[in-house]
């Protein structure tokens, strides 16, 4: 009998490649590619599963079977590296854009993606005003706006969460942050609310607000980039919105480079 | 090893605990002694998951079962996961840790599934090497379970229950007894199951679990998609009386019914418990 590792990636390889196994590792009863095709099915059945529950809008907008044809597409190239199946199917939007699938398919992986992380990340406690208050004497040129970690910042090039809403079995509201909203494209910011996933739709300039403090701006230079591209900006509006959607986890005060 | 066990879970019937129930358990606490689920349903850092398994840790004594591990792959056991497997258990403290005797994964490469091991001394020396090591992890004896086999190989020198009394007498784990895996195996490879079980220290058997198949062609499939079957309830009447009764577990995960019809299994199972005991009395 061959050592073990060998059998073990002699297995693997039947059940990737869809081999035989050497005539060393013949089975005891029945033939050994029933036995195999069998594995196989399970194996892929583990898989198909998993990125049914990751996505489960993508499916319901392609259909069971179209999903399971892209799934076993997916399975073939992007072998599994770890025994929790919650880390499979990280790569499904960059899948289906390799295959030149419609630009909203791929879009729509990509916010089922960040949704599957959100709802499993961990969570600060609630941002509130008293943060603030305690900075009442500190430079605002040195304080810094933390993101939560379960805050998901995304842009789209269509209004995908409008599909996603639209496919959802039970309403869902997606919020709104600012105006104009983009007609063509989607900036969105993902949160977590008492342990529900929710959505904001963004104007641009929240967007590129929301985008320089995860990017570690002080809160005074994100005020004046909003006052230069809108006079009218309300900031503290602003703030108050994202603290509605849970989004803020805290501030530090840290000295400017 | 000695290590240190905590209160037992008490001999009575359990459920696996999965989120299309989470609603209507915590709504209404079914009556059920206890129950398991798997670990890596809760690796995340937050979320509904953990939430909800804290409240239900609060009712129910938990019992984790994972399906990660892969204890007879010859790659090292992932630090990774384990690291997450002993953060979720110092947090929910489970009365009972178990593992597949099985491996998934080779050069990195996983396949997450419980496939089969030959029964030879590399592999014992290799199950109770992992074995070791997860639980001086833990600092927790855990249990291992028999698992469904769709092959066999030809060069196992060691028969399956004689393998698993082996490596409970050399590591220190006890034993889940899956009865359903005994049936599957007994019919599908026209195996005794009474041989298997005369193999194994009833002593080490701490967790039996119940459950369902599915027919796929010429084979039975553990499939856990079912109602648990006469034969299996038969063996496990066979069980109770030569090994007296143990925790058991209700283990239903593809084609979920409603929660009333896990407990009504449940209830079948305490049935034959209370008469277990009061037979030994």
């Amino acid at each position: 009998m061959p050592p073990l590792h060998e059998l073990q990636r002699a297995f693997a390889a039947a059940m990737v490649e869809g081999k035989g196994l050497p005539a060393t590792t013949s089975m005891r009863v029945g033939p050994v590619w029933r036995s195999l095709a069998l594995y196989r099915r399970l194996i892929r059945n583990n898989y198909v599963q998993a990125l049914t529950i990751t996505y489960p809008m993508l499916r319901r907008l392609i259909g069971g079977r179209y999903f399971s044809v892209f799934a076993r597409g997916y399975i073939k190239r992007y072998p599994s590296t770890s025994g929790d199946l919650f880390l499979y199917g990280q790569h499904f939007s960059s899948f289906l854009f390799s295959l030149d699938a419609p630009r909203m398919l791929v879009e729509l992986a990509r916010l089922e993606w960040a949704c599957h992380e959100v709802s499993q990340a961990a969570e600060k406690p609630a941002f509130t005003l008293g943060w603030f208050e305690g900075l009442a004497v500190v430079d605002p040129a040195c304080v810094k706006v933390h993101l939560q970690p379960t805050a998901r910042l995304l842009r789209f090039s269509s209004p995908v969460h409008v599909v996603w809403q639209t496919l959802q079995p039970e309403s869902v509201a997606v919020a709104e942050i600012g105006r104009p909203l983009p007609e063509e494209e989607a900036y969105l910011l993902l949160t977590r609310v008492e342990e529900k996933i929710r959505m904001a739709a963004l104007a641009a300039l929240d967007y590129r607000l929301l985008d320089a403090m995860a990017d570690g701006r002080q809160v005074d230079e994100v005020e004046r980039m909003a006052m230069e591209m809108d006079p009218q900006f309300d900031f503290a509006r602003f703030i108050a919105a994202l603290m509605e959607m849970n989004a803020l986890a805290g501030v530090s005060v840290e000295e400017p480079l | 090893m000695t290590l240190h066990c905590p209160a037992p879970i008490p001999a009575r019937a359990g459920i696996g605990l999965r989120s299309q129930h989470y609603r209507e358990i915590l709504e209404e606490p079914p009556p059920v002694a206890w129950m398991e689920t798997h670990p890596e349903n809760y690796f995340g850092e937050g979320g509904t998951a953990l939430r909800t398994l804290e409240r239900i840790r609060a009712d129910y004594p938990l019992s984790f079962h994972g399906v990660g591990l892969s204890l007879g792959s010859t790659d090292p056991i992932d630090s990774t996961h384990l690291r997450k497997l002993k953060a979720l258990f110092d947090r929910f403290q489970p009365t009972l840790v178990s593992e597949h005797l099985s491996w998934s994964s080779v050069d990195g490469r996983f396949l997450n599934d419980l496939l089969p091991l030959p029964y030879t001394e590399e592999s014992l020396n290799l199950v109770c090497a992992k074995i070791d090591e997860i639980q001086t992890e833990l600092q927790r004896p855990m249990l291992i379970e028999n698992v469904t086999q769709y092959l066999t190989w030809p060069d196992s020198t060691i028969p399956e229950g004689e393998f698993i009394a082996e490596v409970v007498r050399r590591s220190g784990c006890g034993i889940l007894l899956d009865l359903n895996n005994l049936y599957v195996n007994a019919v599908n490879f026209h195996l005794d199951p009474v041989q298997f079980l005369d193999a194994i220290p009833p002593e080490a058997v701490h967790e039996i679990h119940l459950a369902g198949f599915d027919r796929v062609g010429r084979w039975l499939v553990d499939t856990h998609g079912q109602a648990v079957y006469p034969e299996v309830w038969s063996l496990y009447q066979w069980v109770l009386y030569h090994f007296g009764p143990r925790p058991t577990l209700i283990e239903w995960d593809t084609n979920l019914p409603p929660l009333a019809e896990l407990v009504e299994q449940a209830s079948r199972a305490n049935a034959m418990l209370g008469a277990c005991y009061a037979t030994s009395a």
